[in-house]
């Protein structure tokens, strides 16, 4: 039989309560941090999946920021493109009202003059910006696209369109909206309003018509309609592929949100403490901890020297 | 016939013996909490019977008792367990620091949490994306700078602790060499003190005790193996006698300064006789986990700023003048690049030299980060151009015209774009050999300091119950009892009463004998 010694009583007891307290301690820091792994060691495999996911969820931050800013780019296309829709369906009304042949020369030069203030809001429209970066000049959107010499009247002077349309960039705009994804949220001036050459390039469209109506050729004016109606069409189409962006994007954008939810879902799988778990435990643990004192209590203190007279 | 006073010496020879026990009993009791105290024992014996003389020989039957005496007191102690704890010790010292350090180093990476070097890596990246939508604006590059400058910070703060915590374990090395040499001498002086008394015949129980103890407390530090000669003991360290009779063999501590201290040990280290104890863990730890994260932190900084990355230039994208990279394909690719190229550029620096900065010259880029060569963990720093400038950030890699009239295309963010990307991206380390995002790189490091520490933290605790239960072994054999002790105390007590009782008997019939008898008439 072991012979048992009081000092072998006392380390044990101090080794039994040392550790008792060892794993209180660690139930402690777990339901203060509301964590279950506070340094790697607590669970090597789990630390690098909660690495990874702290990681992507910063990247998935990230994209949504970026898709964000994506989706101001494409709204604000649609605004700019619908005020350039409206402009051109005011010009195809005066073309058509111009085109009737009952109208004095007096009245054609009242429509020219508004066919006039009409190319003044689509350059207007062409310039546009949106925190300060002029959406229609690509990568060199610091700049200002369409800078017409001006007539001594006040009025733009758009016949050397090609000069000036030459200046401007067709480059695309790119946000990373996902990993390894980037989509170009701008559209190129081209596509909007035509090549310089194009015989529906919109300005020279404008310029044909304003010639004509100064001359009061009224076939001539008629016959850009059909211009019209393809600017027109191309117009539609680019609104349409910026409407099919949003919606791509928008898509992203609840995936992204998802992906949010998943990633802070798995996130929280490995890193964070079970409190109905962690409570229960850790009152078992208080309850050990106050047994093991108390016992000791009672193991330590009689000895033989009490009982004897 | 004997003595008529025979007795009275038998009696009395019983109440010094019985005193001497209970002296030692007493001893026992006083020393019950003393640390290496073992309880001693009064080895008693019937003391040399005589003959009961006659003319020639006796004729009474048997010999006669002449009582007790003690031949010795001496330690119950086992020399086995003794060993066995050592082992136990040594071992427990090594795993002890080796926790130690390694839960330091987890420290020093601070992970999961919000300040580590995964959130500021991310960070930068981050930063790079937002500059990818504003690359003309000063704010999204000061943005990179400071990100970058906190990813630089970080990796040279990291880089000082890990060379502290080095520094720290060398220092400690050479304290512990202090303690040995004075346990050494000490045993040593032991040593001449137990075999002087020893050789009057007399047991040094109580220095044995010390000596044990400091051998007990040395066996913590270093691996020991005890020889127990006529001289004393002999301590060796692997092949190497530390201690022999009264000499101690070597000087550990030979030195001023701590390094100088621990030069002794750190060679036994080296040399393979030095494999448990305090100072193994820490040489070990020093050695094996804390060089080996300052190497990986190196690495990690090094390739970030260097390494080989593959990249897709988008097409239109023109080159700076003399600046050409090779393509996967082992092509030249410098100018303008027609059709989207992938192409091999050397990290971080790398890149960024490609690009085109805001401060309106049309030269590439600088390399991003500096320091070295070769980059490491504790020098990187990020370009100090960059520092005090931040338009010198490259972001585009588009410029228009020619000649005089070469501007940069501010709004071109493809450069932006592609290091926002590198989070994804694998980086081939300098060396060759690793081939991983640096993301990825840094987790599995991490995870591989969990799986040390949690390794160590284990082996840890079982040597701690190894190390108490075979500390039980031994004082179970060698403690004192209290409740043995009284029950001793009790037996010496009554043996002594007796003793007494006896001379008293005898007294009384000495007393009859000699006030009593031949008496008649009177």
């Amino acid at each position: 039989m072991q012979r048992i010694t009081n000092n072998m009583l006392s380390s044990q007891l101090l080794l039994n309560i040392n550790r008792n307290s060892v794993k209180m301690s660690d139930m402690q820091t777990q339901m203060a941090t509301g964590r279950k792994i506070n340094k790697p060691s607590d669970d090597p495999v789990g630390i690098t999946y909660s690495l990874r996911y702290r990681s992507e969820l910063s990247s998935n931050e990230q994209y949504q920021k970026n898709v964000d800013s994506s989706v101001s780019w494409l709204d604000y296309n649609d605004t700019v493109m619908s005020q350039a829709g409206d402009v051109v369906q005011r010009i195809r009304e005066l073309t058509v009202q111009a085109g009737t042949g009952t109208n004095p020369q007096s009245s054609l030069d009242s429509i020219n003059e508004e066919i006039g203030e009409l190319k003044e809001q689509l350059i207007d429209i062409a310039n546009s910006t949106l925190n300060g970066k002029y959406v229609f000049n690509g990568q060199k959107y610091t700049d200002k696209p369409f800078v017409f010499p001006k007539n001594e009247d006040g009025t733009s002077n758009t016949d050397d369109l090609k000069t000036v349309m030459d200046q401007i960039d067709q480059g695309p705009v790119n946000y990373t909206v996902s990993a390894g994804v980037s989509m170009t949220v701008n559209i190129t001036s081209n596509d909007v309003f035509g090549n310089a050459e194009d015989q529906d390039n919109i300005f020279n469209i404008i310029n044909n018509i304003s010639t004509a109506l100064a001359k009061g050729d009224i076939s001539s004016v008629s016959a850009q309609l059909d211009n019209i109606d393809t600017r027109s069409d191309k117009m539609l189409s680019v609104r349409a592929e910026v409407g099919a962006k949003t919606n791509r994007i928008e898509l992203l954008q609840n995936r992204l949100s998802d992906m949010e939810t998943n990633l802070t879902d798995l996130q929280s799988k490995t890193e964070d403490a079970d409190y109905a778990q962690l409570i229960m435990n850790s009152q078992i643990q208080e309850n050990i901890y106050n047994a093991s004192l108390s016992a000791g209590a009672k193991i330590i203190s009689p000895s033989l020297a009490d009982f004897l007279k | 016939m004997t003595s008529t006073f025979h007795s009275i010496e038998t009696a009395k020879r019983s109440l010094f013996t019985q005193t001497a026990a209970l002296n030692t009993t007493g001893h026992n009791i006083a020393n019950a909490n003393t640390e290496g105290y073992t309880r001693q024992r009064v080895n008693m014996q019937a003391s040399i019977p005589m003959e009961a003389y006659g003319l020639n020989r006796s004729v009474s039957p048997g010999q006669l008792g002449t009582g007790v005496e003690f031949s010795s007191i001496t330690r119950i102690r086992e020399g086995f367990l003794d060993g066995q704890f050592r082992n136990e010790n040594t071992a427990n010292g090594s795993w002890t620091t080796q926790a130690d350090a390694l839960d330091k180093l987890q420290g020093i990476f601070n992970e999961p949490s919000d300040s580590g070097i995964r959130t500021v890596l991310d960070n930068f990246w981050n930063a790079w994306s937002d500059l990818s939508k504003d690359p003309e604006n000063v704010t999204a590059r000061r943005i990179v700078k400071e990100n970058a400058a906190a990813l630089t910070d970080a990796l040279n703060y990291m880089s000082g602790q890990l060379t502290n915590l080095k520094q720290d374990l060398t220092t400690n090395v050479g304290v512990k060499a202090n303690e040995v040499q004075g346990y050494l001498t000490s045993i040593a002086d032991l040593n001449k003190s137990i075999t002087r008394i020893e050789g009057l015949g007399d047991d040094a129980n109580d220095l044995r005790d010390q000596r044990d103890l400091l051998t007990d407390k040395l066996s913590k530090i270093i691996n020991i193996s005890v020889q127990d000669t006529d001289q004393g003991y002999t301590i060796l360290m692997g092949n190497e006698t530390l201690v022999e009779g009264n000499e101690v063999a070597v000087q550990v501590n030979e030195g001023d300064t701590p390094e100088e201290q621990g030069a002794f040990l750190e060679n036994a280290f080296t040399s393979g006789s030095l494999t448990g104890g305090e100072v193994y863990g820490m040489l070990y730890s020093r050695e094996n986990y804390v060089n080996d994260y300052s190497k990986q932190m190196d690495e990690l900084a090094n390739t970030l700023a260097n390494g080989e990355i593959k990249i897709t230039l988008p097409k239109g994208s023109n080159l700076p003048a003399g600046v050409s990279v090779t393509g996967v394909d082992g092509s030249t690719i410098s100018g303008t690049v027609a059709e989207d190229t992938e192409v091999i550029v050397n990290g971080i620096n790398g890149l960024h030299q490609l690009g085109y900065t805001l401060d309106g010259t049309t030269t590439g880029g600088l390399p991003f980060f500096e320091g070295g060569p070769p980059i490491t963990a504790s020098n990187i720093k990020v370009n100090s151009a960059i520092l005090s400038d931040p338009s010198l950030i490259a972001s585009s890699l588009r410029t228009t015209g020619t000649g005089d009239e070469e501007a940069v295309v501010k709004g071109n963010n493809s450069l932006a774009l592609l290091m926002g990307n590198l989070k994804q991206t694998t980086f081939l380390s300098v060396d060759g050999k690793r081939n991983a995002t640096v993301d990825s790189y840094y987790s599995s490091m991490v995870g591989q300091l969990g799986v040390q520490a949690q390794e160590a933290t284990r082996q840890s605790q079982n040597s701690d119950i190894l190390l108490q239960q075979s500390d039980s072994s031994r004082q179970s054999v060698s403690g004192v009892s209290l409740d043995e002790e009284m029950s001793e105390m009790i037996k010496y007590q009554h043996a002594y009463s007796a003793a007494a009782r006896f001379m008293t008997t005898f007294d009384e019939m000495l007393d009859k004998l000699i006030n009593s008898t031949g008496t008649v008439g009177r």
